[in-house]
């Protein structure tokens, strides 16, 4: 092939774009192949509030935290729990004493010693330092110091989460001579693979890490420079993703279909189930509500796969359970148990007396509108009408807790049995403000509290009892959208829309 | 004069007093719900209760109002409950940043109105049409689509900026530039359009009046009428759309500073309002109402200097 003048032109406009792309792309990693291979830019959704350990939260509100912090348990990819400063841990046969081994070889990053001592002086300050996640220690009452490397943890109930708690929050060790500093919420003093780089940091615009020197765990230290780059909004986050400002991040659908287009990887992860929350299933202000047929009836109405695949583009699974599928309570035969059957829908509020009509109150939020117009639809298809009143509030937990809502249409995290019973199912969730319960049910709830590792399976009874009874009508689980360039590999974390820091690796 | 700029910054005072009573009633109105924001949902309503009392939130009104206001004269703005990020170091981060971009705006919407305005007023014909046709065209656009198409084409594209932001502590100056240039072309293209009209009618209003025709039968150049005497009288009309153009900049920055991930004030005004962060909210209310004072102030200062028949005695 010879070059005429006009394929000249093009090489030239090629090489100049692609001279441009590489000073002013804003690529933030300078210098040679070796060191672009070590620096990581996270774009994330938003700033910590403080840096004190005991205010770190869940999912993508535990990931910058992991960059400072070791947590006394690692959760690998899969969910399964590790050791990490805890060598080993281990129940009394009643499920109220976990003796915990430590490692005598952790400094952090002040100097100071990680030791039992230390570790207790951490769990103390969780329960006390009223952070978002406090009540994952709410069923220890003691932290013992046994010896120099041993903490037994008393319980004042059996709680089967506490071990995965000690992987996230409350399992995040901070320095004792800096844990209850005014210091420390700002910059954090950890035992963790990187230390904070605070003179590059702005609050809400970036935090810059760089890897600490004689950290102890070598695998988990993957990068020399670590940089999480606040990006609150989705065009930014799309934009900096695609323009190679950023190696991964958290998009939607929409935008996902353009990071794809720039030839972006998906490491897509189920984390949130969608659908109805029947709150008032003692009918105290919506008497239909009362009759289990009418919320069958309300299962039955929806044809969940074509909706998922016209409204959200097909980033999900249709379901009828409200149980994760790696929880351990999740049931194969539970998936489809609610079939799309209008017929069926109407014979059952026939039965029950509401062929008249049933009015289902739901409150609306930005980002629902065009989904909650289909369900409008096929719920009036079947004679029920979806009444969609005024918008959240910020005052939305609130106006929950105070019974305001008899039912809602939202998106719900979906955790370890014990954690979605505490969240949705029990007397004291926050979503079921109403206290419904039955003898029967609280008898397996019970069974799962003193189920210990056999937790998963007890939530399994819990699980079929809500579906049975229809206190939901689960439509689909959400899968997150997680976007990375190639020059990194990026592993799923299991419950958590933004994987765990550790699960980042150069490619190679 | 020193009465004048003295009385001016007093019923400013006034201004920021009555704005800050308001914003603190219409906001307690949500504070009911703050220590469960704070504290998620997992939160029991013990841990609500000790929440509250740490913020103060068992006071009254009247006695929450006041504890603000003593401080806020001593300068002590208090400390976002969120962050727990003293107010004043979140603005004196954030108002730079801001600034920087609506100022250079201002600067070179100012130049290149005028300049487009006088040409199209004087030249009248074609030019008047194009900029006429052109000032509707960049009127209906709105800014932050302007921004989503500049990103699109000239940062993800062409390569030649940074899609966002890469503004951070010792940046050198070249960061800055190449961060700002692309939001601050979208901010001047409507205030542009915008202005070359205003420009444009005032001066031909002055064109047509009968000083111009006795300056013009004395044998006076056009250009030293134009200069000397049409832009002077023709300047209060335009710096009043220019003053007004800034303070609603400050609401148009908003957006663009969101799709460029720029630390200014945007971000920082949506956040702390939607989650009800009473004192940021009260930070940057005192803020917008200080920038809308002093702009007024300079408008009305600069018209005097321009033309002495508004100035005060």
């Amino acid at each position: 092939m010879k070059f005429g003048p006009k394929s000249t032109v093009v090489a030239v406009l090629t090489a100049s774009a692609l001279a441009l792309t590489a000073c002013g792309g804003g690529s933030n990693n300078g210098g040679g192949a070796d060191a672009a291979a070590t620096a990581l830019t996270l774009g994330t959704l938003n700033d910590v509030r403080s840096w004190d350990p005991a205010q770190a939260h869940v999912g993508h509100l535990l990931q910058p935290y992991q960059a400072v912090y070791d947590s006394l348990l690692l959760r690998e990819p899969d969910g399964k729990l590790s050791p990490m400063l805890a060598t080993a841990w281990k129940y009394n046969d009643t499920n109220t004493v976990l003796t915990v081994d430590l490692r005598t070889d952790v400094t952090f990053s002040d100097g100071a010693k990680f030791d039992a001592a230390a570790a207790k002086a951490n769990l103390d300050h969780f329960k006390k330092a009223n952070g978002p996640q406090m009540p994952q220690l709410t069923a220890v009452s003691e932290v013992k110091v046994v010896d120099a490397d041993t903490v037994e943890l008393n319980l004042a109930s059996p709680d089967p989460s506490l071990e995965y708690y000690l992987s996230q929050a409350a399992g995040l060790m901070g320095s004792p001579k800096a844990l209850e500093t005014e210091g420390i919420k700002t910059e954090p003093v950890g035992s963790g693979p990187y230390v904070m780089d605070k003179a590059s940091s702005v609050k809400d615009s970036q935090t810059v890490f760089n890897a600490r020197e004689g950290y102890w765990n070598k695998d988990l230290q993957k990068y020399t420079k670590l940089t999480f780059k606040i990006l609150a909004d989705l065009t930014a986050r799309t934009n900096a993703l695609v323009s190679g400002q950023v190696d991964a991040t958290l998009l939607d659908p929409k935008t996902g279909k353009q990071a794809e287009g720039a030839k972006m990887i998906l490491a897509s992860n189920e984390v949130d189930w969608q659908g109805f929350l029947l709150l008032d299933r003692d009918g105290t202000k919506n008497p239909a509500l009362k009759d289990v047929r009418v919320r069958q009836a309300i299962n039955y109405a929806f044809d969940r796969k074509t909706i998922l695949d016209q409204v959200l583009l097909g980033q999900g699974t249709p379901t009828s359970q409200p149980f994760g599928k790696a929880s351990g309570a999740w049931v194969e035969d539970l998936e489809n148990k609610y079939p799309y059957d209008p017929a069926k829908a109407k014979a059952l509020l026939k039965e029950a007396g509401f062929e008249s009509g049933v009015t289902l109150d739901v409150p609306t939020y930005s980002g629902i509108e065009s989904l909650l117009a289909v369900l409008k639809q096929q719920l009036a298809d079947v004679g029920i009408t979806l009444n969609i009143g005024a918008a959240l509030a910020n005052t939305f937990t609130s106006d929950v807790a105070s019974q305001k809502y008899t039912s809602l249409y939202f998106q719900l995290f979906q955790g370890e049995p014990w954690v979605a019973i505490n969240q949705m199912v029990s007397t004291k969730a926050l979503y079921n403000p109403f206290k419904n319960t039955t003898p029967e049910l609280q008898a397996k709830i019970d069974a799962v509290q003193t189920a210990g590792t056999e937790a998963g399976k007890a939530a399994q009874e819990v699980n079929k009892y809500v579906v049975d009874q229809a206190w939901f009508a689960p439509l689909f689980r959400i899968n997150q959208m997680y976007y990375h360039n190639d020059k990194v590999n990026v592993e799923p974390q299991v419950q958590q829309a933004v994987p765990s820091i550790y699960n980042y690796s150069p490619a190679k | 004069m020193i009465t004048f700029i003295l009385k001016r910054l007093g019923s400013g005072l006034v201004v920021l007093l009555t704005v800050s009573v308001l914003t603190f009633v219409l906001l307690y109105a949500s504070s009911g719900s703050i220590a469960r924001n704070i504290l998620g949902d997992q939160a029991t309503p013990e841990q609500l209760l000790v929440k509250e009392a740490e913020l103060g939130l068992d006071q009254p009104l009247f006695v929450r109002y006041f504890s603000w206001l003593t401080h806020a004269l001593r300068g002590d703005l208090g400390a976002s409950w969120f962050s727990s990020e003293p107010v004043t170091n979140s603005l004196a981060t954030r108002i730079p940043v801001t600034m920087t971009m609506v100022i250079t705006a201002m600067i070179l919407i100012a130049v290149i109105a005028t300049l487009i305005g006088v040409a199209a007023a004087v030249k009248r014909g074609w030019v008047d049409r194009v900029v006429q046709v052109g000032a509707i065209i960049g009127d209906s656009i709105p800014g932050f689509v302007i921004g989503v198409i500049l990103v699109t084409v000239l940062a993800i594209q062409a390569g030649l900026f940074p899609a966002t932001s890469t503004i951070s502590p010792g940046a050198p100056l070249n960061a800055w530039v190449m961060s700002m240039t692309l939001p601050v072309i979208a901010l001047l293209i409507n205030g542009v359009t915008g202005g070359a009209q205003q420009i444009r009618s005032a001066v031909i209003k002055q064109l047509e009046r009968d000083y111009v025709r006795t300056l013009r039968s004395r044998g006076i150049g056009e250009r030293e009428i134009l200069f000397k005497h049409v832009l002077r009288s023709a300047a209060p009309a335009g710096l009043t759309v220019l003053s007004l153009q800034l303070i609603g900049m400050l609401g148009g920055v908003v957006i663009l500073e969101s799709i460029f991930a720029l630390p200014g004030m945007g971000p920082l005004a949506v956040t702390a309002t939607a989650q009800s962060d009473l004192p940021v909210v009260m930070g940057i209310v005192m803020y917008t109402v200080v920038v809308v004072i002093v702009v007024n102030l300079l408008v009305d200062l600069l018209n005097g200097w321009l033309n002495p028949k508004v100035r005060v005695s």
